[in-house]
């Protein structure tokens, strides 16, 4: 299977300028962090590498991440602004031109640190070409998870003194099937004693019933995509 | 899944359909949509490619913010109308329409991206030669952009689509491969000729660097765009007189893949090499972020 999957992802986003990847793409990226931390971050750190380095001002890179960490969608007229808006909601942002090769070696890539209200949370995506993107590390809940990239990336936690009988795994996999599971990580976190984290790489969308399912049956849920 | 243009092609031929009526299919199918769900997508894109047309060609048409692009393709739609061009109405309308379109891209106007912004103008200015001279309507028109995107599909996974990882030909050239599919299609050309067009367009385009001035999608993405149209519209039409590409599709994007990996750094969307080293380029670079 490839990495571009929807006929969509070649025409198309519709999207505001300048560039796929590094404007429409970087908007993904940043919506990633959206999700991953429930909602805007109270200060985001952001560490270009390679092409993204050397033309994020021409390309605005850094708005097209900062809305995407507000929420916005590639074709929202507010994208250009978004810096300013960000910072009348009181986030502190930072850029970073890193002179290194890219840590999860792409050219175009950033690696994005968050604070939020409900903690931190640190990830490398790069963008590919057409807006799309992948993830290929994420440091959550003290777990350093390695997805394969592309998106969609579920991530459950469980709590392991919780009893159901057991098959909870089982019964997971059963849900993910129609989704088709390309890999599957167990992590143990380690800032949270007891709680486990599955890392389930998905070759198709979840349903929004069946998001909601898996949600009402973990005790956390991250859909990412 | 097609993975490659062969099995594309051979899946379209074993069910007696069309390139387009497999990618809606192929669709429909891996995200569980209705045909209308899918088709009102690709409708609204083929509106937006649309809307950017006519916003870049009408009046002055639009300005980037640097200034270092506009205003060109509301001026050769002037010289169109009032002047005999060399290269005729047809492919005049098209650069017409590629220009205009990323000029609005350049100016962070709403664009479609086909496959990416660098390249959004190439197939609108083929679709609007479709509309024009053919008299194509939307619908088959939107049937021409799913021709479009399932030849993208395959060259984004074998290869790339990304400046950044390939050069110009990846961008530029995989969109005119694509759009000399997608005007074969609307021509009435059979599925086997979408592919020699295809093959034909992206050899045409072959080795091409990306040197953005200043690393923006200005110089020379606009007026690259004006080639990518043009070049897809002549390959359909050597496919569709008979001519044919003596490598098949899949290996000029095997090639293509084999020659953006060799290409060094300061030639892929880095804003150093090619137009972008040049000394008037680099003026610019500076002119443009040391205000």
């Amino acid at each position: 299977m490839g990495k571009y999957k929807s006929v969509f992802d070649i025409i198309g986003p519709i999207m505001i300028g300048p560039s796929s990847s590094h404007t429409a793409g970087a908007v993904a990226i940043g919506r990633v962090g959206h999700i991953l931390i429930g909602g805007a971050p109270r200060r985001a750190d952001i560490h270009y590498y390679d092409s993204f380095a050397q033309t994020h001002k021409g390309h605005g890179t850094d708005y097209a991440i900062v809305g995407g960490l507000l929420g916005f969608a590639p074709d929202d007229t507010r994208v250009p602004e978004a810096v300013e808006i960000a910072q009348k909601q009181g986030m502190t942002l930072a850029f970073h031109e890193e002179e290194g090769p890219s840590p999860i070696g792409h050219p175009n890539t950033a690696v994005v640190d968050l604070l939020g209200d409900g903690g931190r949370v640190t990830y490398a995506a790069c963008s590919i070409g057409g807006g799309t993107i992948e993830v290929r590390r994420i440091r959550l809940d003290g777990c350093a998870i390695t997805p394969s990239g592309l998106l969609p990336i579920l991530l459950v936690e469980r709590d392991q003194s919780e009893n159901d009988g057991g098959g909870w795994l089982e019964q997971m996999q059963d849900r993910l099937q129609e989704a088709g599971v390309t890999k599957q990580t167990r992590y143990e976190s380690g800032d949270r004693p007891g709680m486990t984290l599955y890392d389930f790489d998905l070759d198709n969308p979840l349903s929004a019933q069946m998001q909601q399912e898996i949600a009402g049956h973990s005790s956390r849920m991250i859909y990412i995509d | 899944m097609f993975s490659s243009i062969a099995e594309l092609v051979g899946m379209a031929q074993d069910r007696g359909l069309s390139i387009s009526d497999i990618a809606i299919d192929e669709e429909m199918r891996r995200y569980h949509e209705t045909r209308e769900e899918v088709w009102a997508k690709m409708s609204k894109n083929l509106q937006t490619m649309k809307s950017a047309v006519d916003r870049g060609s009408q009046g002055k048409g639009v300005f980037s913010k640097t200034g270092l692009t506009g205003g060109e393709a509301a001026l050769l739609e002037h010289y169109r109308k009032t002047r005999t061009s060399l290269s005729g109405d047809a492919m005049l309308e098209a650069v017409v329409a590629a220009m205009a379109t990323n000029e609005v891209n350049a100016a962070m106007g709403i664009i479609c991206a086909t496959p990416t912004a660098g390249s959004s103008g190439t197939l609108p200015g083929v679709i609007t030669v479709l509309k024009n001279r053919l008299g194509l309507d939307d619908d088959k028109l939107i049937r021409c952009l799913f021709t479009a995107g399932a030849f993208g599909l395959v060259t984004a996974n074998q290869a790339m689509i990304a400046g950044a990882t390939g050069g110009c030909q990846a961008e530029v050239g995989s969109a005119s491969g694509m759009a000399a599919a997608a005007a074969v299609e609307g021509a009435g050309g059979d599925s086997s000729t979408c592919a020699q067009a295809f093959a034909i367009a992206l050899s045409n385009l072959l080795g091409l660097v990306c040197d953005p001035v200043a690393g923006l999608v200005e110089i020379p993405c606009v007026k690259r765009n004006a080639i990518g149209t043009a070049n897809a519209l002549v390959a359909a039409d050597i496919a569709l007189s008979g001519g044919v590409s003596r490598i098949p599709a899949d290996e000029v994007i095997g090639a293509m893949k084999s020659i953006g990996e060799s290409m060094p750094s300061s030639l892929r969307e880095t804003g150093i090499g090619g137009l972008a080293g040049t000394p008037t380029g680099k003026r610019f670079r500076r002119t443009v972020f040391d205000k």
